[in-house]
């Protein structure tokens, strides 16, 4: 899901920065003071989650988060992402920290449509507020995936051959996601429903 | 009746057909590391969790930027080549999906042991060797007893190099510690904007 450093040309890298500064500052914008302890929290788990590795047939496949922070953030999912990004390139070595902003904007942005399309779920009843937790995670990630593919469109020999193969290669772990998702939704509903904003 | 409601029949189910679909390569990061042995180079491309990176391209450049060469990984994650040019080399591989892997292969120098030999021959003309053996057949032996030796260091380096690239717990811990910090700050001056 990360781009690696030196396979994207300058247009494609500045075009994700400048989306990806747009996104941060709405993102800075609408956080509330008093949601920054979730943000932060949200923001380590996406940092861990690139490290748990599912082991799919022969090879593994590692989870994103991208629709569980889009979901419980909103347009805050920019920055929470953005952040934990810096910190896996720094010390992970995923992705660059010159394709920080294509990988932000391509990681964040399907975050904050599906919190667009799918907030109205969490208002609903427990297995309705699930769903809406399940498609989110979902489409998050397989958009991303999507994302991801058009970045790389200029690099790569055919577009449909990359998005095909990253769309695939994501179903699996999009259905994990979306679980994952489902679940702490659920969950905040019963515990916290404050925290679901 | 009553396990069709069941939702964690569906998770299961769900479960079991997405351990069926995908097989594709995926990883994170990939790595590669290569060594020179006489004229021909030994290369091994992983991923980060140590897993082989199989039937990849390998490219081959040269110092001044041109490709020389260009080849695939076997099974294993293997890969070797004849590398005439004696200079810096750089390997890349281009693993696909926005990964790539590089490795500089640093020149070799020449080495001038045809004039050291001569000079010792100079200065012991008392001594007259029985059987004269050639200067190239010495050095070929003493080549393969030398890769017989180095074999186990490689293979030492090469599980070093793995060991760096995987992620520790220290670096987990470290991160998080800096997402927090980094919220903080945030928060700090957010309230300070908000009180002025």
């Amino acid at each position: 899901m990360h781009i690696s450093e030196g396979v994207l040309s300058a247009p494609v890298l500045i075009t994700g920065a400048v989306l990806s500064l747009g996104g941060l500052t709405l993102g800075l914008k609408r956080i509330k003071n008093e949601d920054i302890p979730k943000v932060a929290i949200l923001s380590s788990a996406f940092f861990i989650a690139s490290l748990i590795h599912v082991p799919i047939g022969p090879t593994s496949a590692h989870l994103v988060l991208n629709g569980l922070l889009g979901m419980l953030l909103g347009w805050g999912a920019f920055p929470s992402i953005f952040v934990a990004l810096i910190l896996q390139g720094i010390l992970f070595q995923f992705g660059g920290l010159t394709t920080l902003g294509v990988n932000t904007f391509s990681m964040a942005m399907p975050a904050v449509l599906s919190y667009y399309v799918f907030k109205g779920f969490l208002k609903g009843g427990k297995n309705i507020a699930f769903l809406g937790g399940f498609l989110g995670g979902v489409f998050s990630l397989l958009l991303a995936a999507l994302f991801i593919s058009l970045a790389l469109i200029e690099t790569e020999r055919s577009f449909t051959a990359v998005a095909g193969t990253l769309l695939v290669m994501h179903i699996p772990i999009s259905i994990i996601e979306g679980i994952i998702t489902g679940f702490v939704v659920v969950y905040l509903k019963k515990v916290k429903p404050e925290a679901l904003g | 009746m009553n396990r069709f409601f069941n939702p964690f029949y569906y998770l299961f189910l769900i479960l079991q057909i997405s351990f069926i679909l995908c097989n594709f390569a995926y990883a994170h990061k990939v790595s590669t590391y290569a060594y020179r042995e006489g004229d021909i180079v030994f290369g091994e491309c992983y991923f980060v969790d140590g897993s082989p990176c199989k039937n990849s391209k390998v490219e081959v450049y040269d110092s001044k930027g041109k490709k020389i060469q260009e080849l695939s990984t076997d099974e294993k994650g293997k890969y070797s080549f004849k590398a005439l040019e004696k200079g810096t080399i750089k390997i890349v591989i281009p693993a696909g999906e926005g990964h790539k892997a590089e490795y500089v292969l640093k020149g070799l120098k020449e080495i001038d042991t045809d004039k050291d030999i001569s000079t010792t021959k100079k200065e012991d003309k008392s001594f007259k060797p029985q059987a004269s053996i050639n200067k190239d057949e010495i050095r070929q032996v003493i080549d393969e007893a030398l890769d017989v030796k180095l074999q186990g260091l490689r293979n030492e380096l090469m599980d070093i190099r793995k060991q760096m690239d995987r992620v520790s717990l220290r670096e987990i811990i470290g991160g998080i510690g800096y997402i927090v910090g980094v919220w903080a700050i945030i928060m700090l001056l957010k309230r300070k904007k908000d009180a002025s």
